[in-house]
């Protein structure tokens, strides 16, 4: 009878246990304990991580994106809700990203010389060269040594945000500072403040957060969830066009889905030369669409944009407002455009200055 | 004697009519893909997922098709064994017997158990097997081409499938612990096919809805999807130990049901 007992008492424990599993299955992983790190000043921190060189790791990159963007089937991934990519890179520039849509997949691969993009969607490839004057493009002229600039970029962003280090993080199981970038007071903004989790000893961010006015949430977040340091297995920098799948261009591309509606608002909102107003976090930038260019939008990219916007008009004219939590862009009727991190308020007293 | 017992239930399992014709349908699922597939238009690939790459690709063929499987077939097949295990031997009466016997009443359920995992496994496998012989007959092969778009050698895509067997039949075996519990309760072996199946079913209604996501880690069938990551390269295995888990706590929640109630059942 006995045993009976103790067989019994030894299944209920299973169930017991296999429940308490499902519910620690259920639970969003902790944080852990902050750990503790010898204090470090603000400005200090910013040098390092604009002078650091981080090298080779990989990693899985997860993005939170409460942003209120509508979904565009291009990028699946700027869509509102929890995306993962995958990320290796060798710290000289080659570099492999997977980035998983529900279960297909799209796998970049910058070989060095090469940059392959695959899409298992519709088995393609795009294979794009790097031009020969890339590299030497990428340098300005009056090359300043990274530490100089580094002071200069930690100056001017002290100019319009408070810096300061709140405390210690540990994201992707690495011990951080979490550097906080405040606007000052005067700033006309949207956002309030902006974390990065910087390592303590790659000084390379490993999480970026957005906060904005009323919400104690993230708006977007960016951030590792594991990550390993060191060399990388070589063959992830090379891709071979499997067989059987079309190999293309990006300009063959471009031809292809010249007909597509998204393409065609882009095309209009990049306009030219873009305007710049303002300075520090409440920048506008502006730009007028040619007029041409606003009647070529299709019909159905039209439909899009009035889906998310709203029609607004003043004494600068009228137009549709498109906000996000973080940003707002305002289209007028006549091809004047203007976008920034900032109320709407901002954007209808800058709009007359576009030229 | 415990081989011995082993033995005897698979080969009680094997010999009944309806095992051997729910394999005989199992199979005819790889080959049905393959030849869909094959006469299929030669345009793009298309279709979601797995589908996508299928094309010229016969070795996705066995796990494409235990994917699709694993969502409704595959816990059909589980719940109609455990179904016949303990409430088909009741209903037969047969069960009193071994109840009676000298037998442990843990033990009875862990042949059952292992009766379950033993024909899980070949029948997963033998999907697998005639789904790399049609694939590869009917859509041809060059190693494996991942979603990643990288290919593997054949043998790396073995492994792959070896892999992927062994993640389905747990998954099928856990489903298949629950149904036991459920077995071990009554005497009418459809009244375990029809709570196992609803079940399924149910919880892939709800994990469609977004506003029950609290709801959704506690689902065996969210950890479904995720299986699907042995085709990337490298693979994530993040997901899939998550699914594993979950299908884990499953077993042990059905398993020891089925025990308490085997061991307070009264003949």
């Amino acid at each position: 009878m006995n045993n009976r007992k103790v067989t019994l008492a030894a299944a209920a424990a299973g169930v017991l246990t296999g429940a308490a599993g499902l519910s620690l299955l259920a639970m969003p992983a902790g944080a852990g304990q902050p750990p503790s790190l010898p204090n470090i000043a603000p400005e200090t921190l910013v040098e390092q991580v604009l002078t650091s060189k981080p090298g080779a790791f990989g990693g899985t990159v997860e993005v939170d994106n409460k942003l209120g963007l509508p979904s565009i089937a291009e990028i699946p991934q700027l869509a509102d809700g929890k995306h993962s990519a995958r990320i290796w890179t060798d710290g000289n520039g080659k570099l492999r990203l997977a980035l998983p849509n529900g279960q297909s997949e799209q796998t970049i691969v910058d070989d060095g010389t090469t940059t392959w993009s695959w899409n298992s969607q519709d088995n393609e490839v795009t294979k794009s060269e790097h031009k020969d004057g890339r590299k030497d493009e990428a340098k300005p002229d009056n090359a300043m040594d990274p530490a100089t600039a580094a002071k200069e970029i930690v100056s001017k962003t002290k100019e319009f945000s408070d810096i300061s280090v709140d405390g210690t993080a540990r994201v992707a199981n690495r011990a951080a500072y979490e550097l906080v970038l405040t606007p000052k007071a005067g700033e006309k903004t949207l956002v309030r403040e902006v974390r990065i989790a910087v390592d303590s000893e790659l000084k390379m961010p490993l999480r970026v957060a957005v906060l904005t006015n009323g919400t104690a949430e993230p708006v977007g977040q960016v951030g590792f969830s594991q990550i390993n340091v060191g060399p990388q297995d070589s063959k992830l920098f090379e891709f071979t066009p499997p067989s059987g799948a079309k190999v293309t261009t990006p300009e063959a591309k471009e031809e292809q889905q010249r007909h597509k509606p998204e393409i065609g608002i882009e095309q209009a909102l990049r306009g030219e030369n873009p305007q710049i107003f303002g300075t520090g976090w409440d920048t506008v930038v502006g730009a007028r669409i040619p007029a041409d260019a606003m009647t070529q939008v299709p019909a159905e990219a039209q439909g899009l944009v009035d889906r998310f916007t709203k029609k607004v008009s003043g004494n600068w004219g009228s137009g549709k407002l498109f906000t996000t939590k973080v940003a707002t862009i305002l289209i007028a009727d006549d091809g004047r455009v203007v976008a920034g991190a900032v109320p709407e308020q901002v954007l209808f007293d800058t709009i007359g200055q576009v030229k | 004697m415990i081989t011995r017992q082993l033995g005897s239930e698979v080969r009680w399992m094997l010999r009944r009519p309806r095992t051997i014709i729910g394999l005989f349908g199992l199979v005819l699922v790889p080959i049905i893909i393959s030849f869909g597939i094959w006469t299929a238009s030669d345009e793009g690939g298309g279709g979601p997922g797995l589908a996508a790459i299928l094309k010229g690709n016969g070795m996705v063929v066995p796990i494409f098709t235990l994917f699709l499987s694993l969502n409704l077939l595959l816990p059909l097949v589980a719940s109609i064994w455990a179904a016949d295990g303990l409430a088909g031997e009741a209903q037969h009466g047969t069960l009193r017997g071994l109840l009676v016997a000298p037998v442990s009443r843990v033990r009875l359920l862990f042949v059952k158990l292992f009766g379950l995992t033993a024909m899980s496994l070949f029948a997963v496998t033998l999907m697998a097997v005639v789904g790399i012989i049609a694939g590869t007959a009917f859509l041809g092969t060059d190693g494996m081409m991942t979603l990643s778009g990288t290919t593997l050698s054949t043998a790396e895509g073995l492994v792959r499938i070896v892999l992927f067997i062994l993640l389905v039949t747990f998954q099928m075996v856990s489903i298949g612990a629950v149904a036991l519990a459920v077995s071990s309760t009554t005497e009418h072996p459809l009244v375990v096919q029809a709570a196992t199946m609803t079940t399924i079913i149910v919880f892939q209604v709800l994990g469609q809805f977004p506003s029950l996501d609290w709801l959704h880690p506690f689902l065996i069938t969210t950890g479904f999807p995720g299986l699907i990551d042995v085709m990337r390269d490298p693979i994530p295995f993040g997901q899939i130990w998550d699914s594993t888990l979950l299908a884990g706590c499953y077993l042990l929640i059905g398993t020891g049901l089925a025990a308490m109630r085997l061991i307070t059942k009264d003949n």
